[in-house]
């Protein structure tokens, strides 16, 4: 199996090192276009798509296989290995914030360094545990990916799959971004928000930016402050940014914080 | 401005530019708002407002659209909407919920377009809002329809690898069973070959004073020579299914065919064989599977002959509905179907004993038909003849 295929790999940049993105629920590696190209001149700049999202390859989705976080961490640890690059920068966005732990646990002579952007180690509260949500909430945003997904046909598949790369056809499809198999995302949704990765928090020695927006509905600022508590080497960063995704929200904040957590010489302005 | 309009429309009725833009936007059927990039919300129409039961100074400035949404519905805009409005500058046809003030619920289809400002910071979001309450409840049936739909689908994929996994094993056990019946038959032969040499030599040697001995050694004769041409035809059987498996169908020129399977045939001067092939003259058939169809029905003609006339033996062929059918027709004897019609082709099941026989024939013709994809019709009257139809 090809496994740059399969996950829908595009490699650019320059540079020794390797800057991995890994994009969250409901998108795909489109959501770095703002943020992605300020690392290509000092990165080999690694994008790609969850297996079960965008134009990975949705025949390798199964479900048995993908019914945890894990499967994902594999994942990205095959394409690493296929592009054999080691001491790689991880960029996670929500869930694959995780998902980028759990690799870096796995495999740390991989990762050198962990960003996790607008992360969250669970998303259900628990005893002691503020993630915010309800089973309920989870089974409310089950039903409005159903009630979305009306306007899925097979007729359009093809097009979203294969032509996206063709302007005159996205510009045809509304929100044309982001689609994907909509019982692939359901299952993704479950996986997604059903997750606890608080016990594997401990498992990471790797140092981690944790980027987390002021106002973000799925992971309050309690969350970010568990997160530092629980991650050794972790430093926490704010973002004044509301919303889940700093990276199109305030990209040039999100830039700024991850050179400084990058950089080992002292800021000029510091 | 106004009076360019009226230039531009001089027919246009005066009323119809009395549109107030401003009520049109209050009053509009649909809900309008606007917000800040974070959802705080900034403007929102009299219809909206009215759909809520909020009042424009509770939400303007204090709450964001998000906060509009049911929990689950804002998961899905933060994770979906919101990206996607960055990314792409607007979304169309997203259908969420609304939370009134009241807590009760109102299905929206929302529009949303995202404004920059000259630098490309976005700016400010319009939404519009449809009321689609309707619509929902029809969206859900057919929601619960497909949702059925592919439960029974899945139910129909389990049945259907039961159903081949059924079909797998029956062709094993077949197969078993073939192996079975050549390996018995075969194994028999040695030792009632054997059983044979013994008693001919015993024959040879050894005298018997009783007087029914003659009449019990013709008896243990006879039984010898039955079992060992029932086991010749258990071979025959086998033999000739895998022989038909490996075969390949051929185009039969059926005159020529027939003639020389009639030579082959036990001698018989009286007989009398009538062919006309005008209708289908040939046929598409494994070679040596039409050579036993045809053997074993002539053959069978000719030994249950009427006693008192002698045999005469039709094959013919016809078109029904565009398919050929073979006949062999005879005057012999004819079997009581009412009675045996059941068991006809079954195997080793013989009705005249006063004929030697084994109670092959009719099964080897029967599963060679089958075979090929074809079936037999017999009609038969006794005392009278018997016609085999065979639609292949």
């Amino acid at each position: 199996m090809d496994v740059l295929k399969r996950n829908n790999v595009t490699v650019t940049g320059a540079g020794t090192q390797a800057m991995l993105f890994v994009h969250g629920f409901g998108c795909d590696q489109h959501m770095w276009r703002l943020v992605a190209p300020a690392f290509e001149d000092r990165y080999r700049v690694v994008l790609l798509d969850l297996v079960g999202a965008g134009q990975s390859d949705l025949t390798a989705y199964d479900p048995d296989r993908y019914n945890s976080l894990s499967a994902h961490a594999d994942d990205i640890l095959e394409v690493l290995a296929a592009l054999d690059l080691p001491d790689v920068v991880l960029v996670g966005h929500s869930v694959s914030a995780m998902i980028g732990v759990l690799a870096a646990a796995r495999a740390p002579d991989r990762i050198a360094r962990l960003v996790l952007v607008a992360p969250s180690p669970r998303y259900l509260n628990d005893t002691d545990y503020n993630g915010g949500f309800e089973q309920a909430d989870i089974e409310e945003l089950l039903q409005a990916m159903d009630s979305n997904y009306l306007g899925w046909s097979a007729s359009i598949t093809p097009v979203i799959m294969g032509h996206l790369d063709q302007p005159e056809l996205a510009a045809e499809l509304n929100n044309s971004f982001c689609r994907t198999d909509p019982t692939i995302a359901r299952h993704f949704a479950r996986v997604t928000f059903l997750s606890d990765n608080r016990a594997d928090l401990a498992r990471v020695r790797t140092p981690a930016l944790i980027l987390q927006c002021a106002h973000d509905a799925l992971a309050p600022l309690a969350v970010g402050t568990y997160l530092r508590q629980h991650l050794a080497d972790s430093e926490l960063v704010v973002l004044d940014t509301s919303g889940h995704c700093p990276h199109l929200s305030a990209p040039q904040a999100t830039i700024a914080a991850m050179n400084t957590f990058l950089s080992p010489v002292p800021q000029e302005h510091a | 401005m106004r009076e360019a309009e009226e230039e531009q429309y001089p027919e246009l009725d005066l009323r119809l530019t009395a549109e107030n833009v401003e009520e049109l936007y209050e009053y509009a059927p649909c809900g309008y708002c606007s917000c800040l990039p974070d959802g705080t919300l900034v403007k929102l129409n009299q219809t909206l407002l009215g759909w809520l039961h909020y009042t424009r100074t509770e939400l303007v400035a204090h709450r964001t659209f998000q906060e509009l949404l049911s929990i689950g519905g804002r998961l899905h805009y933060e994770t979906y909407c919101a990206p996607l409005l960055l990314l792409q500058g607007e979304v169309r046809e997203i259908s969420y919920q609304l939370r009134r003030r009241d807590g009760s619920r109102l299905s929206v289809l929302l529009n949303a377009q995202l404004l920059r400002d000259p630098l490309g910071n976005p700016l400010l979001v319009r939404i519009t809002l449809f009321d689609i309450t309707e619509r929902q409840k029809y969206e859900q049936e057919l929601l619960r329809a497909k949702s059925q739909a592919e439960e029974q689908g899945r139910q129909l994929a389990r049945a259907n690898e039961q159903l081949i996994a059924k079909n797998e094993q029956l062709t094993r056990i077949n197969q078993d069973l073939d192996n079975f019946v050549y390996t018995a038959s075969h194994d028999l032969k040695q030792p009632i070959n054997n059983m044979a040499g013994i008693f001919e030599e015993l024959m040879r040697t050894a005298s018997f004073t009783d007087p029914e001995a003659p009449g019990m050694v013709s008896m243990f004769n006879d039984a010898l020579r039955q079992m060992l041409s029932t086991i010749e035809d258990l071979t025959v059987v086998v033999q000739l299914q895998r022989e038909q498996e490996h075969t390949t169908v051929e185009l039969i020129e059926l005159q020529p065919f027939t003639e020389e399977l009639i030579r082959s045939l036990p001698a018989r001067t009286d007989a009398r064989f009538t062919l006309d092939f005008a209708a289908v003259p040939r046929l598409h058939f494994p070679r040596p599977g039409l050579q036993s169809i045809l053997y074993n029905l002539l053959s069978n003609g000719l030994k249950y002959a009427h006693p008192d006339r002698p045999p005469h033996l039709w094959v013919s062929t016809a078109l029904v509905d565009g398919a050929p059918v073979l006949s062999v027709r005879d005057n012999g004897r004819g079997i009581d179907l009412q009675r045996h019609g059941q068991e006809l082709f079954q195997l080793f099941r013989r009705f005249h004993s006063d004929v030697p026989g084994s109670g092959v024939g009719l099964y080897l013709v029967q599963r060679l038909v089958h075979q090929a994809g074809g079936r037999i019709e017999v009609e038969s009257q006794v005392g009278e003849g018997t016609t085999f139809r065979l639609y292949l």
